[in-house]
């Protein structure tokens, strides 16, 4: 049998460290493969694709640049092919992120990365906080409703149309934890740090779809 | 709603989890990479290490005891202790750790905090005041408390805000060790005056002292003895902080 290819993106954002070896957990003894791109990749040759991201997102998106992973990564999501963006790899599928200067992203979910709202509130969003399901699917299966996720970010999705979010959270404001597009998902927090509930989610993502 | 975290902290010296007041009497309490195994598995929202006796030669050691830690739990890690420059912040991120701690070298050298967060983001920049009252004034210090820096401590604590920190851990050095609750007087003024997370850290001794550091606006609570010791099982720490009312993770 052929194994199916997973490709974690390397962005130099962060640690992929948690998220490698969680995968690698998974996989064992199953039929899948996985590789680290760290540059430019035919888009063609992988099954499924996870970015983890840390930090900003004009640093991811040019990182990214310099390691020509956007060109192929574009084509890849215009396939509807299965991707997971974990935090500003969530980020950065949208139309612009504003976090230290203005960025374009990369189009694929509609809406702006912006900050809270809320002056007043404590950030970055640092902790542990449910997840609200509007509707469930194969992988984010009604199990994880009202479960707890490790998040830290200070931006959100804004501006996104209501049937691209799939779960919202609440801190100060309802803002979308995990945004979905046919098979394209992002995760506003780190299920690689989210203890049980996190290892389950990315074990779905990996044999569920 | 945003869960108040509740952090077992390890002393650590190679790969033991050391128990010493002022680094005399030190103790064996255990083996890290075992102990923090044993609280990410029974709860804990998040593990703090420090390298208490960051030496040349120990430190090697103490690496590949992060490194071991990394693997075997899925909690967020937070390492500190002895990291002096931006090699040395690297190298812990490198080995696993998920946030640096930076303390006297952030107060020696203040560049240190905004070097680093711009390099790998603030969210992975913790820096970590040691507070003590000197002549009425609440001084921040350093090397455990043995010598008094100029800095004012709220002035400061705003400064490593500005500077690009993304959190705070805050020790009073006049409740530490001493299991008589934490400084509450001193974390409210220091959550006052910034907007970025607090971790409460020094003299918890009872589950009351928990609920009291909640009520400082600390988002996180630190602390090593009554979990070392056995005294409190995280869940028995988290039922009574949510039987009075506070959101934790059960």
């Amino acid at each position: 049998m052929k194994k199916k290819v997973i490709g974690l993106i390397d962005g130099q954002s962060g640690n992929i460290g948690s998220i490698n070896k969680a995968i690698k957990d998974i996989i064992k003894g199953r039929p899948y493969r996985l590789k680290i791109i760290k540059g430019h990749f035919n888009y063609s040759s992988f099954d499924k694709i996870i970015l983890p991201g840390q930090g900003a997102y004009a640093t991811l998106m040019s990182n990214l640049k310099k390691l020509k992973i956007i060109k192929p990564l574009k084509e890849y999501l215009e396939n509807n092919s299965s991707y997971l963006g974990i935090c500003v790899g969530m980020q950065i599928l949208s139309d612009w992120g504003y976090e230290d200067k203005i960025t374009r992203g990369l189009g694929v979910i509609s809406g702006d990365i912006k900050k809270f709202r809320n002056k007043k509130l404590i950030t970055p969003h640092m902790g542990w906080n449910i997840i609200n399901l509007n509707n469930d699917d194969t992988i984010i299966t009604n199990s994880f409703d009202k479960k707890d996720f490790y998040f830290v970010h200070s931006y959100i999705f804004q501006n996104i149309k209501k049937s691209d979010v799939l779960a919202f959270t609440l801190y100060g404001q309802k803002f979308p934890s995990i945004v979905k597009k046919g098979n394209i998902y992002g995760v506003q927090f780190h299920p690689e740090k989210s203890h049980k509930h996190g290892l389950n989610l990315i074990k779905n993502y990996i044999l569920k779809s | 709603m945003l869960k108040t975290r509740i952090i077992p902290c390890l002393d650590v010296i190679k790969n033991k989890v050391v128990k010493g007041v002022n680094f005399k009497n030190i103790r064996v309490m255990g083996n890290a990479v075992e102990m923090a195994k044993y609280y990410s598995l029974s709860g804990a929202d998040e593990l703090c290490m420090l390298d208490i006796n960051a030496s040349y030669q120990n430190r090697k050691t103490f690496i590949k005891t992060v490194e071991s830690i990394a693997k075997v739990i899925n909690i967020p890690l937070t390492v500190g202790g002895g990291v002096s420059d931006l090699s040395d912040i690297t190298d812990l991120l490198n080995a696993g750790a998920d946030k640096v701690s930076i303390n006297s070298a952030a107060v020696k050298n203040p560049k240190l905090i905004r070097q680093a967060s711009l390099r790998h983001g603030s969210q992975c920049i913790v820096v970590a005041i040691d507070g003590k009252r000197h002549k009425n004034k609440m001084k921040v210090v350093i090397k455990g408390g043995r010598e008094i820096t100029k800095n004012e401590l709220i002035t400061w604590a705003k400064q490593v805000q500005s500077l690009g920190a993304g959190e705070i851990l805050m020790t009073s050095m006049d409740t530490d060790g001493v299991q008589n609750g934490f400084d509450s007087n001193m974390l409210k003024k220091v959550t006052s005056n910034v907007s970025i997370p607090v971790i409460a850290s020094g003299g918890v001794g009872s589950l009351e002292h928990f609920y009291l550091g909640y009520l400082t606006k600390s988002t996180g609570l630190l602390a090593a003895s009554v979990f070392h010791s056995r005294k409190y099982k995280i869940k028995t720490v988290k039922k009574y902080l949510s039987s009075k009312g506070v959101p934790v993770r059960l």
